[in-house]
């Protein structure tokens, strides 16, 4: 009776640690934030009463706020879509042996291993119209004769910040997908090549599927990761001009700190959380599924 | 991967172009922090300035230390990294090893919170953190950065090792526990040393992270002795007068260490462990 119910009790047991770890540390913060969009409170932080919807409402009633919203889906979009994309690629390349291979590796793994917030002031710094080193650099090229303003354009700041959102995501996915691709088995590749498969027949119905595993863990966690992103935006522009380069994160974090307005502020990440939800369920319902067959 | 009917073999020209190109792009911004941090502040800020510095000024990479406590906002980066990474991989392996290894009820519960748990980055919960540390006497302490580091790393380190464990087969466990392995020592005789490189991945995720934590850490710590480099190096950043140089000096300190250690381990991911383990 004893083992029976100590073999039961095991596998809880194993869990534990990490489950007190994130609950202590997350699930009570959520559970603070979620409180805190539907009271009405000073700018203190200190909760004066229940506002029901208030804060919501106020919220949806910005004009800035779909500007926000579109930002962040078309943000979250291109940043995941294109480094997956990318990183898949590169992650290929690295895996098929040639002469600097380790070389091209090492470097490839710089930008992962760089600090956003630092990232994000050598991109503001290169792009910069006056004294920038993007600039300095096609000058000395003889590709352009006067300094070029790569920022004419909220959309331009915008689209770098893109631009930099990748950057920094591909090496994720690329050294993601590449320790998948490593721990094939070799013979899957033999047997492939026995029976004559040419190389996109193996690509997909050998490679794609094996690193499934290693592409769907990347790509939920850039969704997330990328939707969440705070420090390269404020680093370039802070969301400005006029909230056009702003994602959720950004806003609600001026409404927390700049403008102390701590509801709406909360407010804005239950919005957040609830569309990210809907991504995390869709991955739930496929994975419960799977478990099911 | 290296068949015959590669079409990167085709033209291995345009294959090593491609490659090249992409370490020009990745190199980029840092060969320009280096050069700008070479330079004095009157340089950086002349109108058609050059690409390398006129007069390099190697005196910024030391001036740097004196212009700010750097060594200590160092040895508070790698505390936090390092203790986050420790706490992160003791709660996440058991974890991951009975998600992937035990039935029980629950399990899929516990999946789906961990997916649930990463909705809110940190950034998003920060109210609510600054609370719960307030009330648990965390804030201003390097242990609370640790914490929140390690809990919010949990859903990587458990997907992670959870994929490592189940792509392995059975079978080597199985065997030990014939030669009398219980659970505990099945895993960390058997089970971990084959899962290396997913285990080295997971570990050199999370201490980068932590290393590269900045905005709990900026909410958390006003003690200027217990800020780390990320948070420190803002010194240099104010708010009408950016000190490029000195930015740039400083940040490369933060990142070279961390590039240097990712670039050791690496090597470990390629040597392809898990298929010697399988095969052998």
């Amino acid at each position: 009776m004893n083992k029976k119910f100590m073999r039961k009790v095991n596998p809880y047991l194993w869990i534990a640690p990490s489950v007190i770890l994130m609950a202590i540390f997350i699930v009570i913060p959520i559970f603070m934030v979620f409180r805190m969009s539907i009271s009405d409170i000073s700018k203190a932080g200190i909760i004066k009463g229940f506002a029901g919807m208030g804060n919501f409402q106020k919220v949806m009633g910005t004009p800035a706020f779909k500007i926000v919203l579109r930002n962040t889906i078309v943000w979250t979009i291109f940043v995941v879509g294109l480094s997956t994309l990318l990183g898949f690629i590169l992650a290929l390349m690295l895996n098929s042996k040639f002469k600097g291979r380790k070389i091209a590796r090492a470097i490839i793994v710089f930008p992962w291993a760089t600090t956003l917030v630092v990232q994000a002031s050598a991109w503001k710094f290169i792009i910069d119209t006056d004294y920038g080193t993007l600039n300095s650099l096609l000058r000395t090229l003889g590709i352009i004769q006067a300094n070029v303003n790569w920022t004419p354009t909220a959309g331009a700041y915008f689209a770098w910040e893109i631009a930099c959102g990748i950057f920094v995501t591909i090496p994720f996915v690329c050294f993601t997908v590449l320790a998948g691709l490593q721990s094939i088995d070799q013979s899957y590749y033999e047997a492939a090549e026995l029976d004559g498969a040419g190389y996109f027949k193996t690509l997909f119905k050998i490679t794609v599927p094996l690193v499934t595993p290693q592409l769907t863990i990347s790509t939920v966690l850039n969704i997330i990761y990328v939707f969440n992103s705070f420090p390269i935006i404020w680093t370039i522009t802070k969301g400005d001009p006029a909230n056009r380069t702003d994602t959720i994160v950004t806003y609600l974090y001026k409404l927390a700190f700049y403008n102390g307005k701590q509801g709406q502020a909360a407010a804005v990440s239950v919005i957040g959380f609830l569309i990210l939800l809907i991504c995390a369920s869709l991955y739930m319902i496929s994975v419960l599924r799977k478990g099911d067959e | 991967m290296e068949g015959k009917k590669n079409p990167f073999r085709i033209s291995r020209v345009f294959f090593y172009l491609c490659i090249f190109l992409i370490c020009i792009v990745t190199l980029y911004p840092y060969f320009a922090m280096f050069c700008t941090a070479l330079k004095s502040r009157a340089e950086i800020f002349t109108p058609n300035g050059t690409i390398f510095p006129i007069h390099a000024l190697w005196s910024n990479f030391v001036d740097v230390w004196q212009k700010a406590p750097m060594s200590k906002y160092m040895l508070n980066s790698l505390i936090v990294a390092g203790g986050s990474t420790l706490i992160a991989m003791l709660c996440g392996i058991p974890a991951a090893y009975a998600l992937a290894r035990m039935k029980f009820r629950g399990s899929m519960v516990l999946l789906g919170f961990v997916i649930v748990s990463q909705m809110f980055s940190p950034v998003v919960l920060l109210i609510g953190i600054y609370k719960v540390m307030m009330s648990l006497s965390l804030t201003n302490s390097l242990l609370g950065l640790i914490f929140i580091n390690a809990a919010f790393n949990q859903a990587f380190t458990i997907w992670l090792l959870r994929g490592t464990f189940l792509s392995i087969p059975i079978d080597l466990e199985e065997a030990a526990k014939i030669d009398g392995c219980n659970q505990v020592s099945s895993l960390i005789k058997v089970l971990l040393p084959v899962s290396a490189p997913g285990i080295v991945t997971t570990l050199i995720f999370i201490f980068i992270n932590a290393w590269n934590e900045y905005t709990v850490a900026l909410t958390l710590i006003s003690a200027d002795v217990l800020k780390p480099l990320t948070v420190g190096i803002n010194i240099f950043n104010g708010y009408n007068m950016i000190e490029w140089q000195y930015l740039f000096a400083a940040s490369l300190y933060a990142v070279i260490p961390v590039v240097i250690l990712f670039m050791c381990i690496e090597k470990n991911l390629a040597s392809g462990l898990t298929a010697g383990g399988v095969k052998g």
